[in-house]
């Protein structure tokens, strides 16, 4: 995608195996994605598809016995993969930073919320302590957190899930990083909760023209919110694009059966006859180990023909200017 | 796709509960005050110190003169008699409780700061260092630690600072073991990885991240060391491998134990204090540890 900026992000096939007892086991291949200053990349795909190991190896925190094999990872003109632990702390929390999934325990429950997000600020900001304090009232204001003068001093155990989601976000930014990744930032929220934080991700990007790389599998959030998508299947980009593109017009069967997933409201006497049976697919994402050099989605894939069986898995195939797909068969199925 | 309106927050901080904010520690020492056993073993321990510190300055006799006959019985002479030297009982227990009370409280530091600096690293890092760490740590545990103290003791000396010492590099594994455990539930959780995403280094993370949650266990086994190591110095004492220059409690058992039957006072009040002090010791442990496991935590 030709731009004027050089990307924030660039992760250029990245791929990424973890150490087994028979030898290495490729749990990510050939991922390649852009992500532009102020813009949101989703990635998207079932649980073990490789979406989190793709962003715990962005901020070079993946666990023991996963290695990256090939592939680079730049962040704002800097070699990620390359960087010495030193640089590296320089730039977790500072230019790249990162939301957990689970705010009820990515606090430490023995400091104030105050102290976490000052501690942040403090070390990469090299601010006193007083300073510190009252720069995270300030980034608690800007989060919508009520009352901020008191909750500095609150600990986590005594907000509620949402509120801490607040404080991870708040500690997130506190440094204005280029990038924030965020790794299935709601899941654990109920809905009118996830709504808000999703309101409040967007406004500060607005703001702060932070890129996100937006780790989910809620569609309606990657609707709102991304501008671009890659989705994801056994460790394999299989479809990319821009979120208008791929939503409106999914071209491989997994993300169309993704879209079909999605629960629609109807109304109106017109659907009073109409079978309101939610769709599935049949089958599940194969184990690290099981997957060969043929298409990963084929036990499961309604719409395999003969090529699919004969050949590997074709490489991402540009069909527009904003989209790649790798299906033998996107043409007859989503001409 | 459907959005959701999302009323904006009420920004009136009045309409919010207003509780301040209390921190873990202090819960943690209110909910200590309620139980009465760690109170009381508080109390006594109390009691102890403050008659070691202060008591020699009210009950001026030496408890290395001879004052009076051997084997006076307590009386009016010598409240609490005197042994087989002649030596007064009483001042022996308040002066040799200075020793006895400061060897039992080093020793437990030199146990606690050996056993949490091998027990953190290793389960902190992991893999090679955790390796070696344990084997290291399964070295000293399997040697008897008594044996190995004497051994010490004999080698550089009866004094009252190679007694700390030896007590203190014989009974660290214990800790080591608690703290690496410790350290291994804690470094894979969530917390630890979102500061390490914010860029925190292995230093501040042990230090600061990691150690403060792993506290409660180490504290507990850091009192109950107190005992041990007070237990521990008179046992080398009655073998006669104490500071024979300085008194203390277990000196005195040891000096007298070939007299129990001619005179029990001699053997049974240093005995008693030693008992009564590692009691207390334990009673305040067992306060922290109720005060500090919310599941023991009784709810008012």
């Amino acid at each position: 995608m030709p731009s004027v900026l050089p990307p924030v992000l660039s992760v250029q096939n990245l791929s990424v195996s973890m150490r087994g007892s028979n030898g290495f086991v490729p749990v990510l291949e050939n991922l390649s994605f852009d992500v532009a200053e102020g813009k949101t990349m989703a990635l998207v795909g079932e649980s073990g598809c490789g979406k989190s190991m793709t962003a715990l190896a962005i901020m070079r925190l993946l666990p023991e016995d996963f290695i990256v094999t090939s592939g680079s990872i730049m962040l704002d003109g800097g070699d990620v993969l390359a960087a010495t632990p030193a640089q590296l702390r320089g730039l977790r929390g500072n230019k790249m930073s990162m939301i957990f999934q689970e705010p009820m325990t990515a606090l430490n429950p023995l400091y104030t919320v105050g102290d976490q997000i000052g501690e942040v600020l403090r070390q990469h900001r090299k601010l006193g302590r007083r300073d510190a304090t009252e720069q995270a009232i300030n980034f608690l204001r800007a989060v919508q957190i009520p009352a901020a003068e008191k909750r500095v001093h609150a600990y986590p155990h005594q907000l509620s899930g949402g509120m801490r989601q607040r404080v991870m976000i708040a500690m997130a930014l506190a440094c204005r990083p280029k990038l924030l990744i965020a790794d299935e930032p709601t899941t654990a929220l109920d809905v009118t909760v996830q709504a808000q934080i999703f309101d409040l991700l967007s406004q500060l990007q607005d703001e702060t023209e932070t890129s996100i790389v937006l780790i989910t599998h809620d569609l309606g959030a990657v609707a709102e919110l991304a501008d671009d998508v890659a989705v994801l299947y056994a460790g394999r980009c299989i479809e990319k694009g821009t979120s208008h593109e791929v939503i409106s017009h999914a071209r491989h069967p997994y993300t169309r059966g993704l879209m079909a997933c999605v629960p629609h409201l109807q109304l109106g006497p017109a659907t009073r006859n109409t079978q309101l049976e939610l769709e599935e697919i049949p089958g599940m994402v194969p184990p690290l180990g099981a997957r060969g050099p043929d298409c990963a989605f084929l036990p499961r894939c309604a719409s395999a023909g003969d090529v699919c069986r004969t050949q590997p898995q074709p490489p991402l195939e540009s069909v527009e200017a904003h989209a790649a797909v790798s299906c033998w068969r996107h043409r007859e199925i989503a001409p | 796709m459907t959005s959701i309106d999302t009323p904006a927050l009420p920004r009136d901080a009045s309409t919010l509960p207003s509780r301040p904010a209390i921190s873990p520690t202090l819960v943690a020492l209110r909910q200590f005050c309620r139980s009465p056993s760690g109170v009381a073993g508080a109390a006594v321990l109390l009691i102890l110190v403050l008659t070691t510190v202060f008591g020699p300055h009210f009950y001026g006799i030496d408890p290395l003169d001879l004052v009076d006959a051997p084997f006076t019985p307590p009386g009016e002479d010598a409240w609490l008699g005197t042994d087989y030297l002649g030596r007064d009982i009483l001042a022996g227990l308040i002066h040799g409780g200075r020793a006895t009370l400061t060897v039992g409280g080093v020793a437990a530091i030199i146990t606690i700061a050996i056993g949490v600096t091998i027990g953190s690293l290793s389960g902190f890092f992991g893999g090679v260092i955790d390796t070696a760490l344990v084997k290291i740590t399964e070295f000293f545990q399997i040697l008897p630690p008594l044996l190995f103290a004497m051994v010490l003791v004999t080698l550089f000396g009866q004094t009252l600072t190679t007694v700390t010492i030896a007590i203190g590099v014989v009974s660290w594994p214990t800790a080591a073991r608690l703290t690496r455990a410790e350290f291994l539930r804690l470094r894979n959780l969530d917390f630890v990885k979102a500061s390490r995403a914010a860029g925190a280094g292995n230093g501040h993370l042990i230090l600061r991240v990691v150690l403060p949650n792993a506290l409660p266990p180490i504290i507990v086994s850091a009192t109950m060391a107190i005992g041990v190591a007070i237990l521990f110095e008179g046992g080398l004492s009655f073998l006669g491998l104490g500071d024979p220059n300085t008194m203390s409690w277990g000196l005195m058992i040891g000096q007298n134990r070939n007299y129990v039957l001619d005179g029990w006072w001699t053997v049974i009040f240093p005995g008693a204090a030693i008992f009564v002090a590692v009691l207390a010791i334990s009673l305040i442990g067992d306060g922290i540890n109720d005060a500090i496991n919310p599941r023991l935590r009784k709810r008012g």
